[in-house]
């Protein structure tokens, strides 16, 4: 041990020496370039991290993100869909803005599977999203509301949602097919289904670390007007192209 | 033939169909919510939910895809694991993540399809010619010149019965099992049905020891005949254990979401082996993980994971999925294995803990007190495990939510069983609805329930007396228990304490369950109850045990004996301290 702090007290002789051999000017160059890359590379981060740019596909397994997420980039749903097991994940630019003229700012779209076990996905992508589309099944709403609700509630009380007041919209999926519900049903359900959730959504104890905010008003019965971020409610069918609804927000919310 | 034949893409997107665009993926969803995000071993083969078709499903991590074959389960298609592997290859090579549309691959397809039903006949025809002269020599005579002509029958005789008995046999190997009728000319059925039998065989005398009815004269000759076609069986060895039989193939029939709890790879840096670890970490751009790679990652978080009391056999079966989700993927650059394994395991951790529906009781409840009905709530579970205390815990925080509850002291045979409970609802202040002792628990819930009606009560907790797995007389009171009662929820109490011995708990009760009732849709285990959580410290590998082997999720966490030490499971903090 000693030997090397003997040894690197002659290598800190050693350099001092050279230094002082240095021409001042040179030093004062040095010194000011580095500065001036340190200075740069912090204002460009500063710059970059304020405006998250990334929209957020979530929904329950089955009402269609995968399908709208790949309507938004090709403009076609291909060859079908199955359940994701896995985020789909991409930068690009909107199909329909592709023969824009000028310069178009590309999107960055995460679907995130909607598979109970795969929430924990959710968690991550949340707190860069710039904006959240709510998928719905408008053709079998009445079977899945009561989870769909919960799944909206567990957004919407997420710290990071509320704090920077992330806008999102509730996208009546499947519109195209006869027996698909309105948006307005779907709307008033879901408020029900929340108010209910908000009487029996406590934690049992502090074990549950839960990022819960209080909905609503309390008192009152919930409206998606009480919440603090924007919640809009759109409707259209992602395997005909009818997504201009979520074109619109997407537009909206991450500035071209 | 085949009916199917799926390429997608671990995100979602098909594509390439078999049958072009057709809309059959209800199948192929129903496997991947209940089997392939269980993270079941890679390249296996199962049934659907409606047990008529078949599917055989091929994974290759390092492209992130996923290879499905859908055909119907009458014809015994035997190529199928062979063309997966071909199509794979094939596939591997023509892949661009940019492409969406693979129309060319149609024709290969076809080839492909092509040469592996000739393989497929290849190795039918070779087996063939030596089976038949065999019979008569080794086998004592009166018995072989009755085995011969009967071998289709009384094996497909067998084969079915055993099929219905056991349990929902649905691993791959047992899945042609099931039909007795050959189909086509004798002689191609013959080896067909030689093979599959030989196949059977081990795992057959699982159903048998389970009390599945098979003649002895049947049993007999299959002993007989496995000696003398033992040359011939070119079938993988049945890996051991039992349970682990029972255990995938539960998953399948039921249809329950298995939470597969990938064992976490223990990250186990030596000191020679940091240096290469190092290198590889800096160089390690585009290295594919192979096998050998992960076994000594494998085997230590293995052994962490014992010490946390995971029991053995879950261990291994999570190792064994996550090494089979990870090999032939590309290493990340800047990553070493064991931080790729380590990630990997702790993601299927999560993702078993992760309930795969909601539990919140409060709404149920809500629920059904709209209906004007109560809400039923059977606690069941071996002796001494906390049953009765823990329902004065959920008693307390129902009666918190200002809910109405009535206790139902269904424990008829234990000595102050149901003064236990009496002096529980004094001290909460709760109606009691009990019998005294000797009675038919299945009768008190009845009326129990049938008086929470009438009192308009919201939550009745039934309590019963603790049985030991492997009682059957016990066993089949609590199912007709359960099935005369329908509850809401059964809720299993297990203790955090237990080890190995929570993977056969839950298993036996979940079968004898199924088993033991006489409606055709059983009712098995809806959560579990994790009592005596304050007694581990770091311990709480039987969390994970017992998700992972009933697929229930863990509603609650008893941590203590007085009313107020009931809590939800935290899932990150389980798995934080699993893998420390």
């Amino acid at each position: 041990m000693d030997e090397w702090i003997r040894q690197a007290e002659s290598w800190v002789g050693q350099a001092e020496g050279w230094i002082r051999q240095q021409p001042p000017e040179q030093i004062y160059v040095a010194a000011a370039v580095v500065a001036i890359t340190i200075l740069l590379l912090i204002t460009v981060s500063c710059l970059k991290s304020s405006k998250p740019n990334t929209i957020v596909l979530s929904g329950l397994s089955g009402g269609g993100k995968t399908t709208l997420f790949y309507q938004l980039r090709d403009g076609s749903a291909h060859q079908g869909t199955v359940t994701s097991m896995e985020e789909n994940n991409d930068t690009f630019v909107l199909h329909s803005e592709q023969e824009k003229k000028g310069k178009v700012k590309p999107v960055h779209i995460v679907d995130v599977p909607g598979h109970a076990r795969l929430k924990p996905k959710l968690d991550e992508v949340l707190p860069k999203a710039a904006g959240v589309v709510f998928v719905v099944d408008a053709q079998d709403f009445l079977s899945s509301m009561q989870a769909a609700a919960e799944y909206l509630y567990d957004i919407l009380t997420k710290a990071t949602v509320v704090k920077k007041k992330v806008p999102v919209l509730i996208f009546c999926n499947k519109t195209d097919k006869v027996t698909a519900h309105s948006k307005e049903f779907i709307k008033k359900q879901l408020e029900k289904e929340i108010n209910k959730l908000r009487e029996s959504r406590t934690a049992i104890s502090s074990a549950d670390i839960s990022d819960e905010v209080q909905l609503g008003v309390p008192g009152e019965s919930f409206n998606f007007s009480q919440c603090l971020n924007r919640v809009t409610v759109a409707e259209g069918a992602g395997s005909t192209g009818n997504v201009s609804a979520v074109e619109e927000f997407i537009r909206e919310h991450v500035k071209a | 033939m085949l009916e199917e034949l799926l390429i997608f893409t671990r995100g979602g997107l098909i594509l390439w169909a078999l049958s072009g665009g057709g809309a059959q993926a209800s199948p192929v969803d129903a496997l991947i919510r209940s089997g392939l995000l269980e993270e079941r071993p890679a390249d296996g083969a199962g049934f659907s939910l409606d047990g008529k078709r078949a599917l055989n499903w091929a994974f290759d991590n390092g492209l992130g895809l996923v290879f499905v074959a859908v055909y119907r389960r009458v014809l015994r298609l035997l190529y199928v694991d062979d063309l997966l592997a071909a199509v794979r290859a094939e596939f591997a090579r023509v892949y661009n993540p940019k492409r969406t549309s693979y129309d060319g691959f149609g024709d290969v397809f076809r080839q492909l399809h092509l040469e592996a039903q000739a393989r497929a006949d290849e190795m039918n025809k070779f087996k063939q010619a030596p089976i038949k002269p065999r019979p008569p020599s080794p086998v004592p005579v009166p018995l072989s010149h009755n085995d011969v002509p009967k071998v289709p029958g009384d094996d497909g005789g067998n084969d079915g019965e055993s099929q219905q008995g056991g349990s929902d046999g649905e691993s791959g190997k047992e899945e042609n099992s099931g039909d007795p009728e050959p189909k086509d000319g004798g002689a191609f059925n013959l080896g067909i049905l030689h093979r599959l039998r030989i196949k059977v065989i081990p795992t057959k005398d699982i159903n048998n020891v389970n009390g599945n009815k098979n003649n002895n004269k049947g049993r007999k000759k299959n002993k007989e005949k496995e000696g003398t076609h033992r040359k011939l069986d070119f079938s993988d060895p049945v890996d051991g254990g039992k349970v682990t039989d029972h255990v995938v193939v539960k998953k399948g029939v039921q249809g329950q979401s298995q939470v597969d709890t990938d064992e976490n790879v223990g990250d186990g840096p030596k000191a020679e082996g940091w240096f290469s670890s190092v290198f590889q970490s800096i160089a390690g751009g585009n290295t594919v993980i192979g096998k050998s790679d992960l076994q000594p990652t494998l085997k230590a978080l293995k052994d962490r994971l014992m010490t946390k009391k995971v029991a053995e056999e879950i261990a291994e079966k999570l190792c064994e999925s996550v090494a089979a989700s990870l090999e032939g993927k590309k290493l990340g650059s800047f990553t070493s294995i064991s931080s790729t394994v380590q990630a990997a395991m702790e993601e299927a951790i999560l993702r078993i803990l992760t309930p795969g529906r909601s539990i919140d009781i409060l709404r149920d409840v809500y629920a059904a007190k709209e209906r004007e009905r109560p809400y039923v709530i059977v606690f069941v579970g071996v002796n001494g495990v906390g049953k009765s205390t823990n329902l004065a815990k959920v008693a307390y925080w129902l009666l918190q939510h200002d809910l109405s509850v009535t206790l139902a002291a269904c424990d008829t045979f234990r000595s102050g069983a149901v003064e236990q409970l009496r002096t529980h609802a004094r001290r909460l202040q709760i109606p009691i609805f009990e019998k005294g002792y000797e009675r038919d628990p299945a009768v008190v819930a009845k009326q129990a329930i049938q008086e929470a009606t009438r009192t308009k009560s919201d939550v009745v907790l039934v309590d019963t007396a603790g049985r030991m797995q492997d009682n059957e007389p016990l066993m089949r009171a609590l199912s007709k228990l359960i099935n005369v009662n329908s509850p809401d929820l059964v809720v299993f109490v297990g203790e955090a304490l237990v080890g190995n011995d929570a993977v056969d708990q839950l298993t036996q009760f979940n079968q004898k369950l199924a088993d033991l009732s006489a409606v055709p849709a059983a009712r098995l285990i809806d959560g579990i109850l994790l009592s005596k959580f304050d007694t581990v410290d770091d311990k709480v590998g039987a969390a994970l045990s017992m998700v992972y082997v009933s697929g229930a999720p863990i509603m609650f966490v008893g941590c203590g004996q007085s009313y107020t030490d009931l809590k939800k499971l935290n899932v990150k903090s389980i798995v934080n301290t699993l893998l420390k």
